[in-house]
């Protein structure tokens, strides 16, 4: 329950892409081909481990419909990491990238982590953008960037988590302001003292086994 | 007054001499035209200030003329706080949801449907871009600016909600400048942006997740707990409303509340003094705790998603406030309407979850002897001295308590057993007993019910409950449950205990034909039913009455056994064919599902009525109506004559009893044969597995045999072809030598033809000196052989 830090998360791209199948994938374990389209926002947490400190990830995913773009833009601000997702099946959603960048560097804070995610990687067959496209990409803008397929869960982990190493980093190096809650991360409560008198309560073993 | 007319004065200037004082239109006209046109700063602010003076009075005219022109101000002038403090006061005033005593028409608009206020808050919205500019005014930190800008907001969110929402949703960071509100020291500001997010969080799920991701709970509980929790004023209630309206049917941001440990952030709020009889329940703390049981019950209500309900349950037992709860339930001094939504709460919190309906079942009352708490609680349900609210919130747990909850049924069927000794010792089963034979109408409505909930999906249970006998008096036989609530029904004069016993018995009959049985056996009962049915009253609640007879009659066709020999399936039909009629019957079937408190009963499990009188149809019944209803109707209804002919219905439904016998059988060996050829697929899909193993391994073989034989042929490729060129080359090289050969074999010969030929010559000349010599012989008479001859006889010489 007690974690060190708490990174938000947002997942943005283009309808279709596979966002929600991966946050599913990420948070639950599973994969659920047929899924409707978000409405809004929808909401997923893990507890992750990195360099031995408990990090809990709260994940928002987003709604990639033009539609619903302006509600969109109100979750880059309080976000400290933001997975891009394309589907590598589909060239458009390759093409639209730049537009979500420029949205996402519009209104984010400047030291948001961005990982690129070409998703659907297990449709070998019906690729339309190369692997090597989507590295270049990502090196011309300055993002981390994988593909991973929300299907067989291959690298959905290593997204999540080398996003949040990357945040860890920053955290580290003093770049991210982590007492300015805008930027989607918290410091966990154990670090502050009162954290001490909650298991003593008489609900410590209640506790243990009712989480997760 | 005075100020203003002398400020006035120095704006406009004195005026004229002789002519009349101008007329607040025409002043307004003029200040208008100033903030318009002057080119001085200072003249525009000051004509501005002066329309803030007259927005209250001559609010018709300076909305009506001058909107345009404070718009107009807040985009132009925007760097100057004070001119623009003052068009936003004057805005807001214009655009006030109330009406100002110093206004000079209020009649005006008094008289149309919609208010002054109202109108022109929809002008000014049809420029959304002024929005922007007012959100963009919350970031100034001045209090003259951001004050205002706030009030206007909140007075537009007033007049039009849903515009405003749409608005402030898609306008570049639009919550999250309110959001940032929350954080301003001076409270007046916190507070305001408080009642203007209760507002704008209402019924949009979209601005409820960007609130909530803007750390709202976050900062929301920090508010709640600088101001004292549930001691805390009417800011800590604003801050519960938004907290309520948050979660609201939005399953997203229910699991962000549990995921990011609010709930155990809210149990300060249920934290009571020990000694409870100190507390002092001021009126709004009494608001501050409904509030805050209003938000637990968001999170496991039963309409909620199962996941969510069932998660968010565990964590409200882990964090302490069901303890807490149950705490308040057995203390005394809390007021009537705290303990029963709390009741509430409990019932929420337990409902479909065995761990917390245990847990429930261990609470003690701090009574001597310590009494169970959920005994104490049925004792209130049973008094009718009790407020109606606190009885059907406690049949509300109770319902809770059993339900998915099949020990729990069987343990209260158990209390009322024989075997059990100990009788009198106020059992929860023997206080449901008592109610119901109390002859208090909601009392026995209310245990009725109560026991039905003992019986739900539970058809052990109804037979269990089939040995229950009464001791009816000293000496006299006692009588089982079943016909003491068969007596009542017959008895009784009150509709509703009418309804509530007949709510049991349906629940008690659907589904077991032993029961059925013994309601069969029972004198009267069917008779009377019958009667009931074919009546033809029409007094209130009468027709469900009737509705309910019908029901419970159909049920005794239905899960008829036919082991009584006067009331077989057939026979009852019959009856009510004969007897009422079927489409009477079904009319008054009918009248159930129309009854004015189905839809409400059916739609929600907690009891919700207005008065005693709307206490009459109960969830689970309604669920098992509308389950059997389509049953009943078809077990009733004229069967096809076509396919029978003139076949009666008793013929009728022996055949298809027979029929139906068959189709079983052959369902049952159908689904033998199912079960084997599962179990073959099974076997095959296994081997077919083991070969398709074995085909990947032989092919991998294959394969691998495949490459080492393309090795080999490539390794002996190179052999062969290394040997052969170095043969061509031997044999490119033995025609050269050969070819010399034959050129000297060919001089050789050259030469011997010319040693022949000489020779030849050589014989030539010697034949010729032959022939000489041989004419000379000739000539000398030497006899001398031809040479033909010599040559015949000496083929070897030449």
């Amino acid at each position: 329950m007690s974690y060190a830090y708490l990174f938000k998360y947002i997942i943005i791209g283009d309808t279709g892409v596979g966002k929600s199948c991966l946050l599913l994938q990420f948070t639950d374990k599973r994969f659920q081909p047929v899924h409707d389209l978000t409405i809004g926002v929808e909401f997923g947490a893990r507890m992750i481990t990195i360099d031995g400190k408990q990090i809990k990830l709260q994940i928002w995913d987003t709604a990639g419909q033009e539609a619903f773009r302006s509600i969109t833009r109100s979750y880059y601000r309080g976000a400290a990491g933001a997975l891009l997702v394309y589907d590598i099946t589909r060239r458009e959603t390759f093409n639209h990238l730049t537009t979500w960048l420029e949205d996402a560097r519009q209104h984010s804070n400047s030291n948001m982590v961005i990982m690129l995610i070409g998703n659907k990687s297990d449709l070998e067959t019906r690729r339309e953008v190369k692997k090597e496209e989507g590295e270049a990409f990502a090196h011309e803008h300055g993002l981390i960037f994988m593909e991973t397929s929300a299907k067989t869960a291959a690298n959905v982990e290593e997204a999540f988590i080398n996003t949040a190493k990357e945040i860890y980093e920053k955290i580290q190096e003093g770049v991210f302001d982590i007492n300015n809650e805008a930027n989607g991360i918290k410091i966990g409560p154990q670090h502050s003292p009162t954290n001490a008198s909650l298991p003593s309560s008489g609900q410590g073993a209640g506790q243990g086994g009712g989480c997760c | 007054m005075e100020y203003f007319k002398t400020g006035l004065k120095s704006v406009l200037g004195a005026p004229l001499q002789g002519s009349s004082p101008p007329t607040g239109a025409e002043t307004v006209e003029r200040l208008v035209d100033r903030v318009k046109h002057s080119t001085l700063l200072e003249d525009r602010r000051d004509a501005c200030r002066a329309l803030k003076s007259l927005s209250k009075q001559y609010r018709v005219e300076v909305g009506a003329q001058g909107m345009d022109a404070l718009c107009q101000v807040l985009e132009m002038d925007r760097a100057d706080g004070e001119i623009v403090s003052y068009a936003l006061d004057s805005l807001c005033n214009v655009m006030s949801a109330e009406v100002f005593e110093e206004e000079e028409h209020p009649d005006v608009y008094q008289s149309s449907r919609t208010s002054l206020g109202e109108q022109f808050t929809e002008i000014f919205m049809k420029q959304t871009d002024y929005i922007g500019l007012v959100l963009g005014f919350l970031e100034e930190y001045d209090f003259q600016v951001r004050w205002p800008a706030l009030k206007l907001l909140t007075s537009l969110i007033h007049n039009r909600p849903r515009d405003l929402q749409e608005i402030i949703l898609v306008c570049p960071m639009g919550v999250s400048k309110l959001m940032d509100l929350l954080g301003d020291s001076r409270e007046v500001i916190r507070n305001d942006a408080l009642i203007l997010l209760t507002h704008l969080t209402k019924g949009n799920a979209n601005i409820q997740k960007i609130v909530a991701f803007e750390n709202a709970f976050d900062r929301l509980f920090d508010v709640m707990a600088d101001e004292g929790y549930a001691d805390g004023g009417i800011v800590v209630e604003d801050c519960l409303a938004i907290v309520h309206n948050l979660l609201k049917h939005n399953t997203s941001n229910q699991n962000f509340f549990k995921e990011g440990s609010y709930i155990q952030r809210i149990s300060p709020m249920f934290a009571l003094p020990s000694d409870s009889e100190d507390i002092s329940w001021s009126s709004q703390k009494v608001i501050n705790i409904l509030s805050s049981l209003q938000v637990i019950r968001m999170l496991v209500m039963p309409g909620n998603p199962a996941q969510v309900t069932s998660s968010c349950q565990r964590t409200i037992r882990s964090s302490g406030i069901l303890e807490a709860l149950c705490g308040i339930l057995m203390a005394s001094g809390v007021p009537v309407d705290v303990l029963t939504e709390t009741i509430n709460t409990v019932a929420e919190i337990i409902r479909g979850n065995l761990a917390n309906q245990e847990y429930f079942l261990t609470v003690m009352a701090p009574s001597k002897p310590p009494r169970p708490a959920i005994v104490v609680l049925l004792l209130s349900m049973v008094n009718e001295k009790q407020p109606l609210e606190l009885r059907c919130s406690v049949l509300y747990s109770f319902q809770c308590y059993l339900y998915k909850n099949e020990v729990g049924q069987a343990q209260l069927v158990q209390t009322l057993l024989p075997s059990s000794a100990e009788v009198g010792t106020g059992t929860t089963g023997e206080l449901l007993v008592a109610g119901l034979l109390s002859g208090h109408m909601l009392s026995t409505w209310l245990s009725a019910v109560a026991l039905s909930h003992a019986l739900v999906e539970n058809p052990a249970q109804k037979e269990q409950l089939l040995r229950v006998a009464l001791a009816t008096g000293p000496g006299a036989p006692p009588v089982t449950l079943l016909q003491q609530c068969c007596t009542i029904l017959q008895q009784s004069s009150n509709v509703q205990s009418k309804v509530g016993i007949l709510m049991l018995l349906a629940m008690w009959l659907s589904h077991c034909p032993l029961a059925v049985r013994d309601l069969l056996n029972t004198p009267s009962c069917i008779p009377y039913l019958s009667a009931q049915v074919g009546a033809n009253e029409h007094q209130e609640h009468e027709e469900l009455l009737q509705g309910l007879c019908a029901f419970l009659m159909g049920i005794c066709i239905i899960f008829n056994d036919d082991s009584v020999p006067s009331y077989t399936r057939d026979s009852l039909c019959q009856l009510v064919s004969k007897r009422v009629g079927q489409d009477v019957f079904l009319d008054k079937l009918g009248e159930v599902s129309k009854h004015e408190l189905y839809s409400k009963a059916h739609k929600h499990p907690q009891l919700q009525a207005a008065s005693a009188e709307h206490v009459l149809l109960d969830h689970e019944f309604c669920k098992l109506f509308k389950a059997l209803e389509g049953m009943v109707v078809k077990a009733v209804s004229p069967k096809d004559a076509g396919l029978h002919n003139g076949g009666t219905e008793l013929t009728l439904t022996a055949t298809e009893s027979s029929l139906l016998l068959q189709y079983k059988e052959l369902i049952r060996s159908q689904d033998n044969q199912i079960q084997e050829m599962r179990r073959q697929l099974h076997q095959y899909e296994s081997e077919r597995q083991n070969s398709q193993m074995h085909i990947e391994e032989l092919s991998a073989t294959v394969s691998q045999l495949r490459d080492q034989t393309r090795l080999l042929s490539a390794a002996a490729n190179t052999g062969v072809t290394s040997a052969l060129s170095s043969d061509v080359e031997k044999l490119a090289i033995s025609p050269q030598t050969n070819m010399a050969r034959c050129s000297e074999l060919e001089v050789e010969l050259d030469k011997l033809r010319k040693d022949q030929e000489d020779l030849l010559v050589l014989l030539a000349d010697q034949d010729t000196k032959l022939n000489k010599y041989k004419d000379r012989l000739r000539q000398l008479g030497e006899k001398i052989q031809s040479d033909d001859e010599a040559d015949q006889t000496n083929p070897e010489e030449p």
